[in-house]
């Protein structure tokens, strides 16, 4: 009652009839209530129902407000009687925009039940992918690690010891000047990484105490790498690398072949075809680079085996016994092989992807189309 | 190295029969790939890639010392008339450094016409160079692509005093062929007459004695120079020329004399030269020691019993002096092959000259247990996995930055970071974020009409440490633009912070240990450490922890706060205070939050759902009711009130 005017409560006070007034008052009131349960209508039979209750022409509140007209002194009915025709239209009013916003809903939800085509697009979960580099350096883990192969990982700020010294490059190599590498200004002795090479001299340096209990190693360490190429179509400062490296007793080149030719199978497929050049690459001897038969032309010759019928895929060759000896590792001993390859130029030859930058631009498009999620 | 057929035939006759394709796979097999054949005036000239410790191969006379060994061919001899050395009243040449050990040289008196024969000139254009028409110029030219002995000439009559190949004097300055004036070091060892260094030896000669067409007497210069102090003086003074590439890697030094001879002869030839003396002065390198070559690493390294008999024919084709005694050879390389030191290298050539199609193949046997994968490895492979399932896709970008950039995504001072040479400026410092280059990826994509850009990179960034860059293994994510429209029934929005807040908080990454930041109009960044994230290490599946299989109850409470109010305050405060009373309370979150229209001004309501659930009984509500009562009574010590 503390909530009605004061024009209403002298109204209400003047009436005599007590069970008339409760009836008045209970309308007065009943407007919180009304706008609750008309918001929890959820169908028109609702609205219907609360406008019985609210509204009907017998025992709801208005109707019994209606018979409590009757008991309010005369010169209160122009006030109480406005007041409870003004909350039967708003009443009223509220509940045809309910009821209309109600029916709104029911027809679109009629509609589209009826007319709803399964051809319509969906909606789809987004859909996301890993790089196509790291699914190829991904993939060659998953290649190697049936023969026993793990994952070593290595800084790509290295010191020169682990990038040169340790890998037998001597102190003038050109490799090592400030055109090919970068290093760094604060810190003389360190430098971006050239290679993922200096993994090996990280981790054989770590196992030489152990390598007899280990029963010799065996690696692969995929990373990101530097060199000091401007970038174009065929160069970038930055790409990746995978390095392979294995230690054990009476290694030769024939278990270089036979575990390389048995990964490249695994990476092109039971038909791909192998052959190894002599080349050099101071830290092993002998040293070689490994071919395969152009994925693209079969061998007969294409723009991108330059009509040779093979394309260079990896150098390697036999660890070479300085790299052994920097290690603490005996050379009479213990024998290994190691190769390495770029990412980037198998990556460009297995999609034929024309231009390296694209792997570095990361459009949306390009990484959609090139990567994949397994 | 530009090889012309023709004059590999003069060397080694049987190649005239091989067609061009055979000959690409022979040299490819010997360890020299053919970047590209050319036709060039009537002639085919093959680009031949050289590995750096094959100095002795970069002439036509080198390859085909390798392919006669191949293929069990003669060699055409060297045609060169010796000449009788003759030394009296002749300028004087003093060797003054044993980085010149042997220097043969020859005074001429030109002719008064001189031309350099025309097959000559069109080898030299074969070769990438032009003919000067001076027969000294071209002949030593055309000697260094034949046999790959460089020899120089001086215009005699330009020399003052006595020759000395001595070390430069710290600041001497030096006019070279290429009209730069360069100032010496102590380390660089030069050709010096009375005036001063005349050329810097083995890689340049100099422009005051230089031949010209107005020669009349010119010295000869063949000599042999330390590989290292050559390579060294070329770089450090960026003069890399056809000499330099041979001295500094090892020219022949039984071929000085010889060289010496071919170019007089040439000169007699070609210019009606006369010979005033010709003398060599110093004495070859000492030759090294004999190689021991156990037949045990022969076997080793080739996989099978070759037989040293074998080893020791294809090393004698190659020019080696073989010793044998049982189980190892002695093994004398020739004068030209620096590179072969050790007994691998001798193992190389014997299975080179074989070739490597005929080394069998097989599995090295397994002599341990294979070693895990490294956990950095699988935790950032499932994690791009998990990012990629998100809808995200992996991003490749440079490990440096500008330091403008670097400066916005980081307080870390950047000049422990700062590359002392790089690429130009805008790659020059290593990040300490990968917000930056996520950022101007998401923006390029945006820009190339993509509605939405949902980026992810796992890449070190870097902090400046003493010892230097500090890397650490970190996860960079940004995601923004318009979300949904792309079907009847999703809604269209633009991309909120609250949604990367979603991602951190699926990856179970606590708040504190990633950095959020808005990159642009709706786009934004999360960045965290790759050991923020959690990571259940070996264990494949977690312990086991009981579950309720009791009802949960889920009751709403609506609360009215001010709008600034710290959410995070009054949840935990309602969700402490009703587990202090017992409750089992499984979640609390806010669900929903609305301004209600009209006053009160200054409020917001947040609707909170509350989760219940009793290990081991059904709820009663009289218990749930009390919890609620609660939480009300908490939320309203902080000012909240129910909303009615």
């Amino acid at each position: 009652m503390e909530t009605l005017n004061d024009t209403l409560q002298a109204g209400l006070a003047a009436m005599t009839d007590a069970p008339l007034r409760a009836k008045l008052l209970r309308m007065l009131e009943a407007q919180g209530e009304f706008e609750v349960q008309l918001a929890a209508c959820g169908s028109i039979d609702e609205c219907q129902r609360l406008k019985g209750r609210f509204l009907g022409r017998t025992e709801s509140l208005a109707a019994e407000a209606m018979t409590a007209m009757k008991a309010i002194p005369a010169e209160h009915k122009r006030s109480l009687g406005g007041e409870i025709n003004r909350i039967k239209a708003a009443w009223e009013e509220a509940l045809r925009a309910r009821q209309i916003s109600l029916e709104t809903r029911q027809k679109s939800q009629a509609s589209s039940s009826t007319a709803w085509d399964p051809d319509l697009p969906p909606p789809t979960p987004a859909r996301g992918s890993l790089n196509p580099l790291v699914r190829l350096m991904d993939r060659l883990v998953e290649v190697f690690r049936p023969l026993g192969f793990h994952v070593e990982e290595g800084p790509e700020v290295e010191t020169e010891e682990h990038n040169f010294d340790g890998l037998n490059i001597p102190e003038d190599h050109p490799a090592r000047g400030s055109t090919d590498t970068f290093h760094f200004s604060k810190h003389p002795g360190l430098v971006l990484r050239t290679h993922t090479s200096p993994v090996q001299v990280r981790t054989l340096k770590r196992v030489a105490p152990h390598l007899e209990a280990l029963g010799g190693i065996r690696f692969l360490a995929p990373g990101r790498v530097y060199r000091k190429d401007e970038i174009d179509p065929t160069h970038s400062p930055m790409f990746h690398q995978v390095e392979g490296l294995l230690v054990g007793h009476g290694i030769g080149m024939h278990h270089l072949k036979g575990t390389l030719g048995h990964a490249m199978k695994g990476l092109f497929g039971p038909g791909a075809e192998v052959r190894f050049r002599p080349s050099y690459f101071p830290f092993v001897e002998p040293g070689c680079e490994m071919d395969v038969r152009c994925p693209l032309c079969g061998g007969g010759g294409c723009r991108v085996c330059k009509g040779s019928g093979w394309v260079e895929i990896l150098g390697a060759g036999l660890v070479h016994p300085n790299v052994l000896r920097h290690a603490g590792i005996d050379p009479d001993v213990w024998s290994g092989f190691a190769f390495g390859m770029g990412i980037e130029r198998i990556a460009m030859m297995v999609s034929q992807t024309p231009d390296l930058r694209l792997f570095f631009e990361n459009d949306q498009r390009f990484l959609r189309a090139m990567g994949g999620v397994d | 190295m530009r090889i012309e057929r023709a004059a590999l035939h003069a060397e080694l006759p049987v190649l005239s029969d091989m067609e061009t394709p055979a000959l690409c796979e022979l040299l490819a097999g010997l360890g020299f790939p053919v970047d590209a054949v050319e036709g060039f005036e009537g002639t085919t000239v093959l680009e031949v890639d050289v590995t750096p410790n094959r100095g002795d191969a970069m002439s036509h006379r080198g390859l085909a010392r390798d392919l006669s060994a191949k293929l069990l061919a003669d060699l055409s001899p060297v045609p060169f008339l010796p000449v009788t050395e003759l030394h009296e009243g002749l300028r004087p040449i003093i060797l003054e450094s044993e980085a010149c050990p042997c220097y043969a040289s020859a005074i001429l008196e030109l002719g008064s016409r001189q031309e350099t024969p025309t097959e000559v000139q069109a080898f030299l254009r074969a070769m990438g160079s032009s003919p000067k028409n001076l027969a000294a110029v071209d002949a030593s030219n055309e000697l260094l692509h034949r046999y790959g002995h460089p020899t120089h000439a001086f215009d005699e009559e330009r020399l003052q005093g006595a020759i000395r190949v001595r070390k430069a004097r710290k600041g001497e300055s030096f006019l070279g062929l290429d009209g730069v004036t360069r100032t010496l070091s102590g380390d660089d060892l030069v050709i010096a007459d009375d005036s001063g260094a005349i050329a810097l030896a083995g890689v340049i000669g100099g422009e005051a004695t230089k031949v010209t067409e107005g020669t009349r007497r010119v010295l000869l210069e063949s000599a042999w120079f330390d590989p290292k102090g050559v390579r060294l003086a070329a770089r450090r003074h960026g003069i890399f020329t056809d000499a330099s590439h041979r001295f500094g890697r090892g020219a022949d030094p039984a071929m000085a004399r010889i060289a010496r001879d071919l170019l007089l002869r040439r000169l007699e030839a070609w210019a009606g030269a006369r010979v005033l003396g010709a003398w060599c002065v110093g004495k070859m390198p000492a030759e090294a020691p004999p190689i021991a070559f156990p037949k045990d690493l022969l076997q080793r390294i080739a996989g099978e019993p070759l037989r040293v008999a074998v080893a020791s024919e294809w090393l004698q084709h190659l020019g080696c002096r073989v010793q044998g005694e049982p189980g190892v050879l002695h093994v004398t390389p020739p004068s030209w092959r620096h590179d072969l030191t050790s007994p691998e290298d001798l193992a190389e050539e014997v299975l080179r000259i074989r070739g490597y199609d005929k080394i069998p193949s097989a599995l090295p046997p397994l002599e341990g247990s294979p070693l895990p994968l490294a956990d950095g490895y699988r935790r950032a492979r499932s994690l791009g996995l998990r990012m990629a399932h998100l809808g995200f896709h992996q991003t490749v970008t440079f490990g440096f930055v500008s330091p403008e950039e670097d400066a916005a995504s980081s307080e870390s001072p950047a000049e422990g970071r700062t590359l002392g040479n790089p690429l130009g400026i805008e790659f020059s410092v290593m990040r300490a974020s990968l917000l930056g280059s996520l950022r101007k990826a998401a923006e390029s994509n945006l820009k190339h009409g993509a509605r939405q850009v949902r980026l992810f990179e796992i890449a070190p960034v870097y902090r400046t440490a003493p010892s230097g860059p500090l890397e650490i293994p970190s996860l960079g994510v940004v995601w923004g633009g318009q979300l949904g429209g792309e079907d009847p029934y999703t809604p269209t929005r633009p991309v909120g912070a609250a949604d990367l807040r979603g991602i951190a908080l699926d990856l179970g990454l606590r708040p504190e240990h990633c950095i959020f930041r808005v990159l642009g109009e709706d786009l934004f960044g999360l960045e965290c450490p790759l050991d923020a994230l959690p990571w259940g290490g070996a264990q494949v599946i977690p312990s086991y922890r009981p579950f309720s299989r009791f009802p949960a109850v889920h009751r709403d409470l609506s609360l009215l706060v001010a709008v600034d109010h710290p959410y995070r305050g009054l949840a935990d405060a309602m969700a402490a205070r009703v587990q202090e009373l017992g409750a089992p309370l499984q979640d609390l979150r806010c669900v929903d939050v609305f301004r209600p229209k009209g006053p009160p001004p200054g409020k917001v309501a947040w609707l909170f759902r509350f989760s219940f659930q009793h290990p081991g009984e059904t709820l009663t509500h009289g218990d749930v009711d009390r919890w609620m009562n609660a939480a009300l009574d908490t939320a309203r010590a902080q000012g909240a009130e129910l909303r009615g």
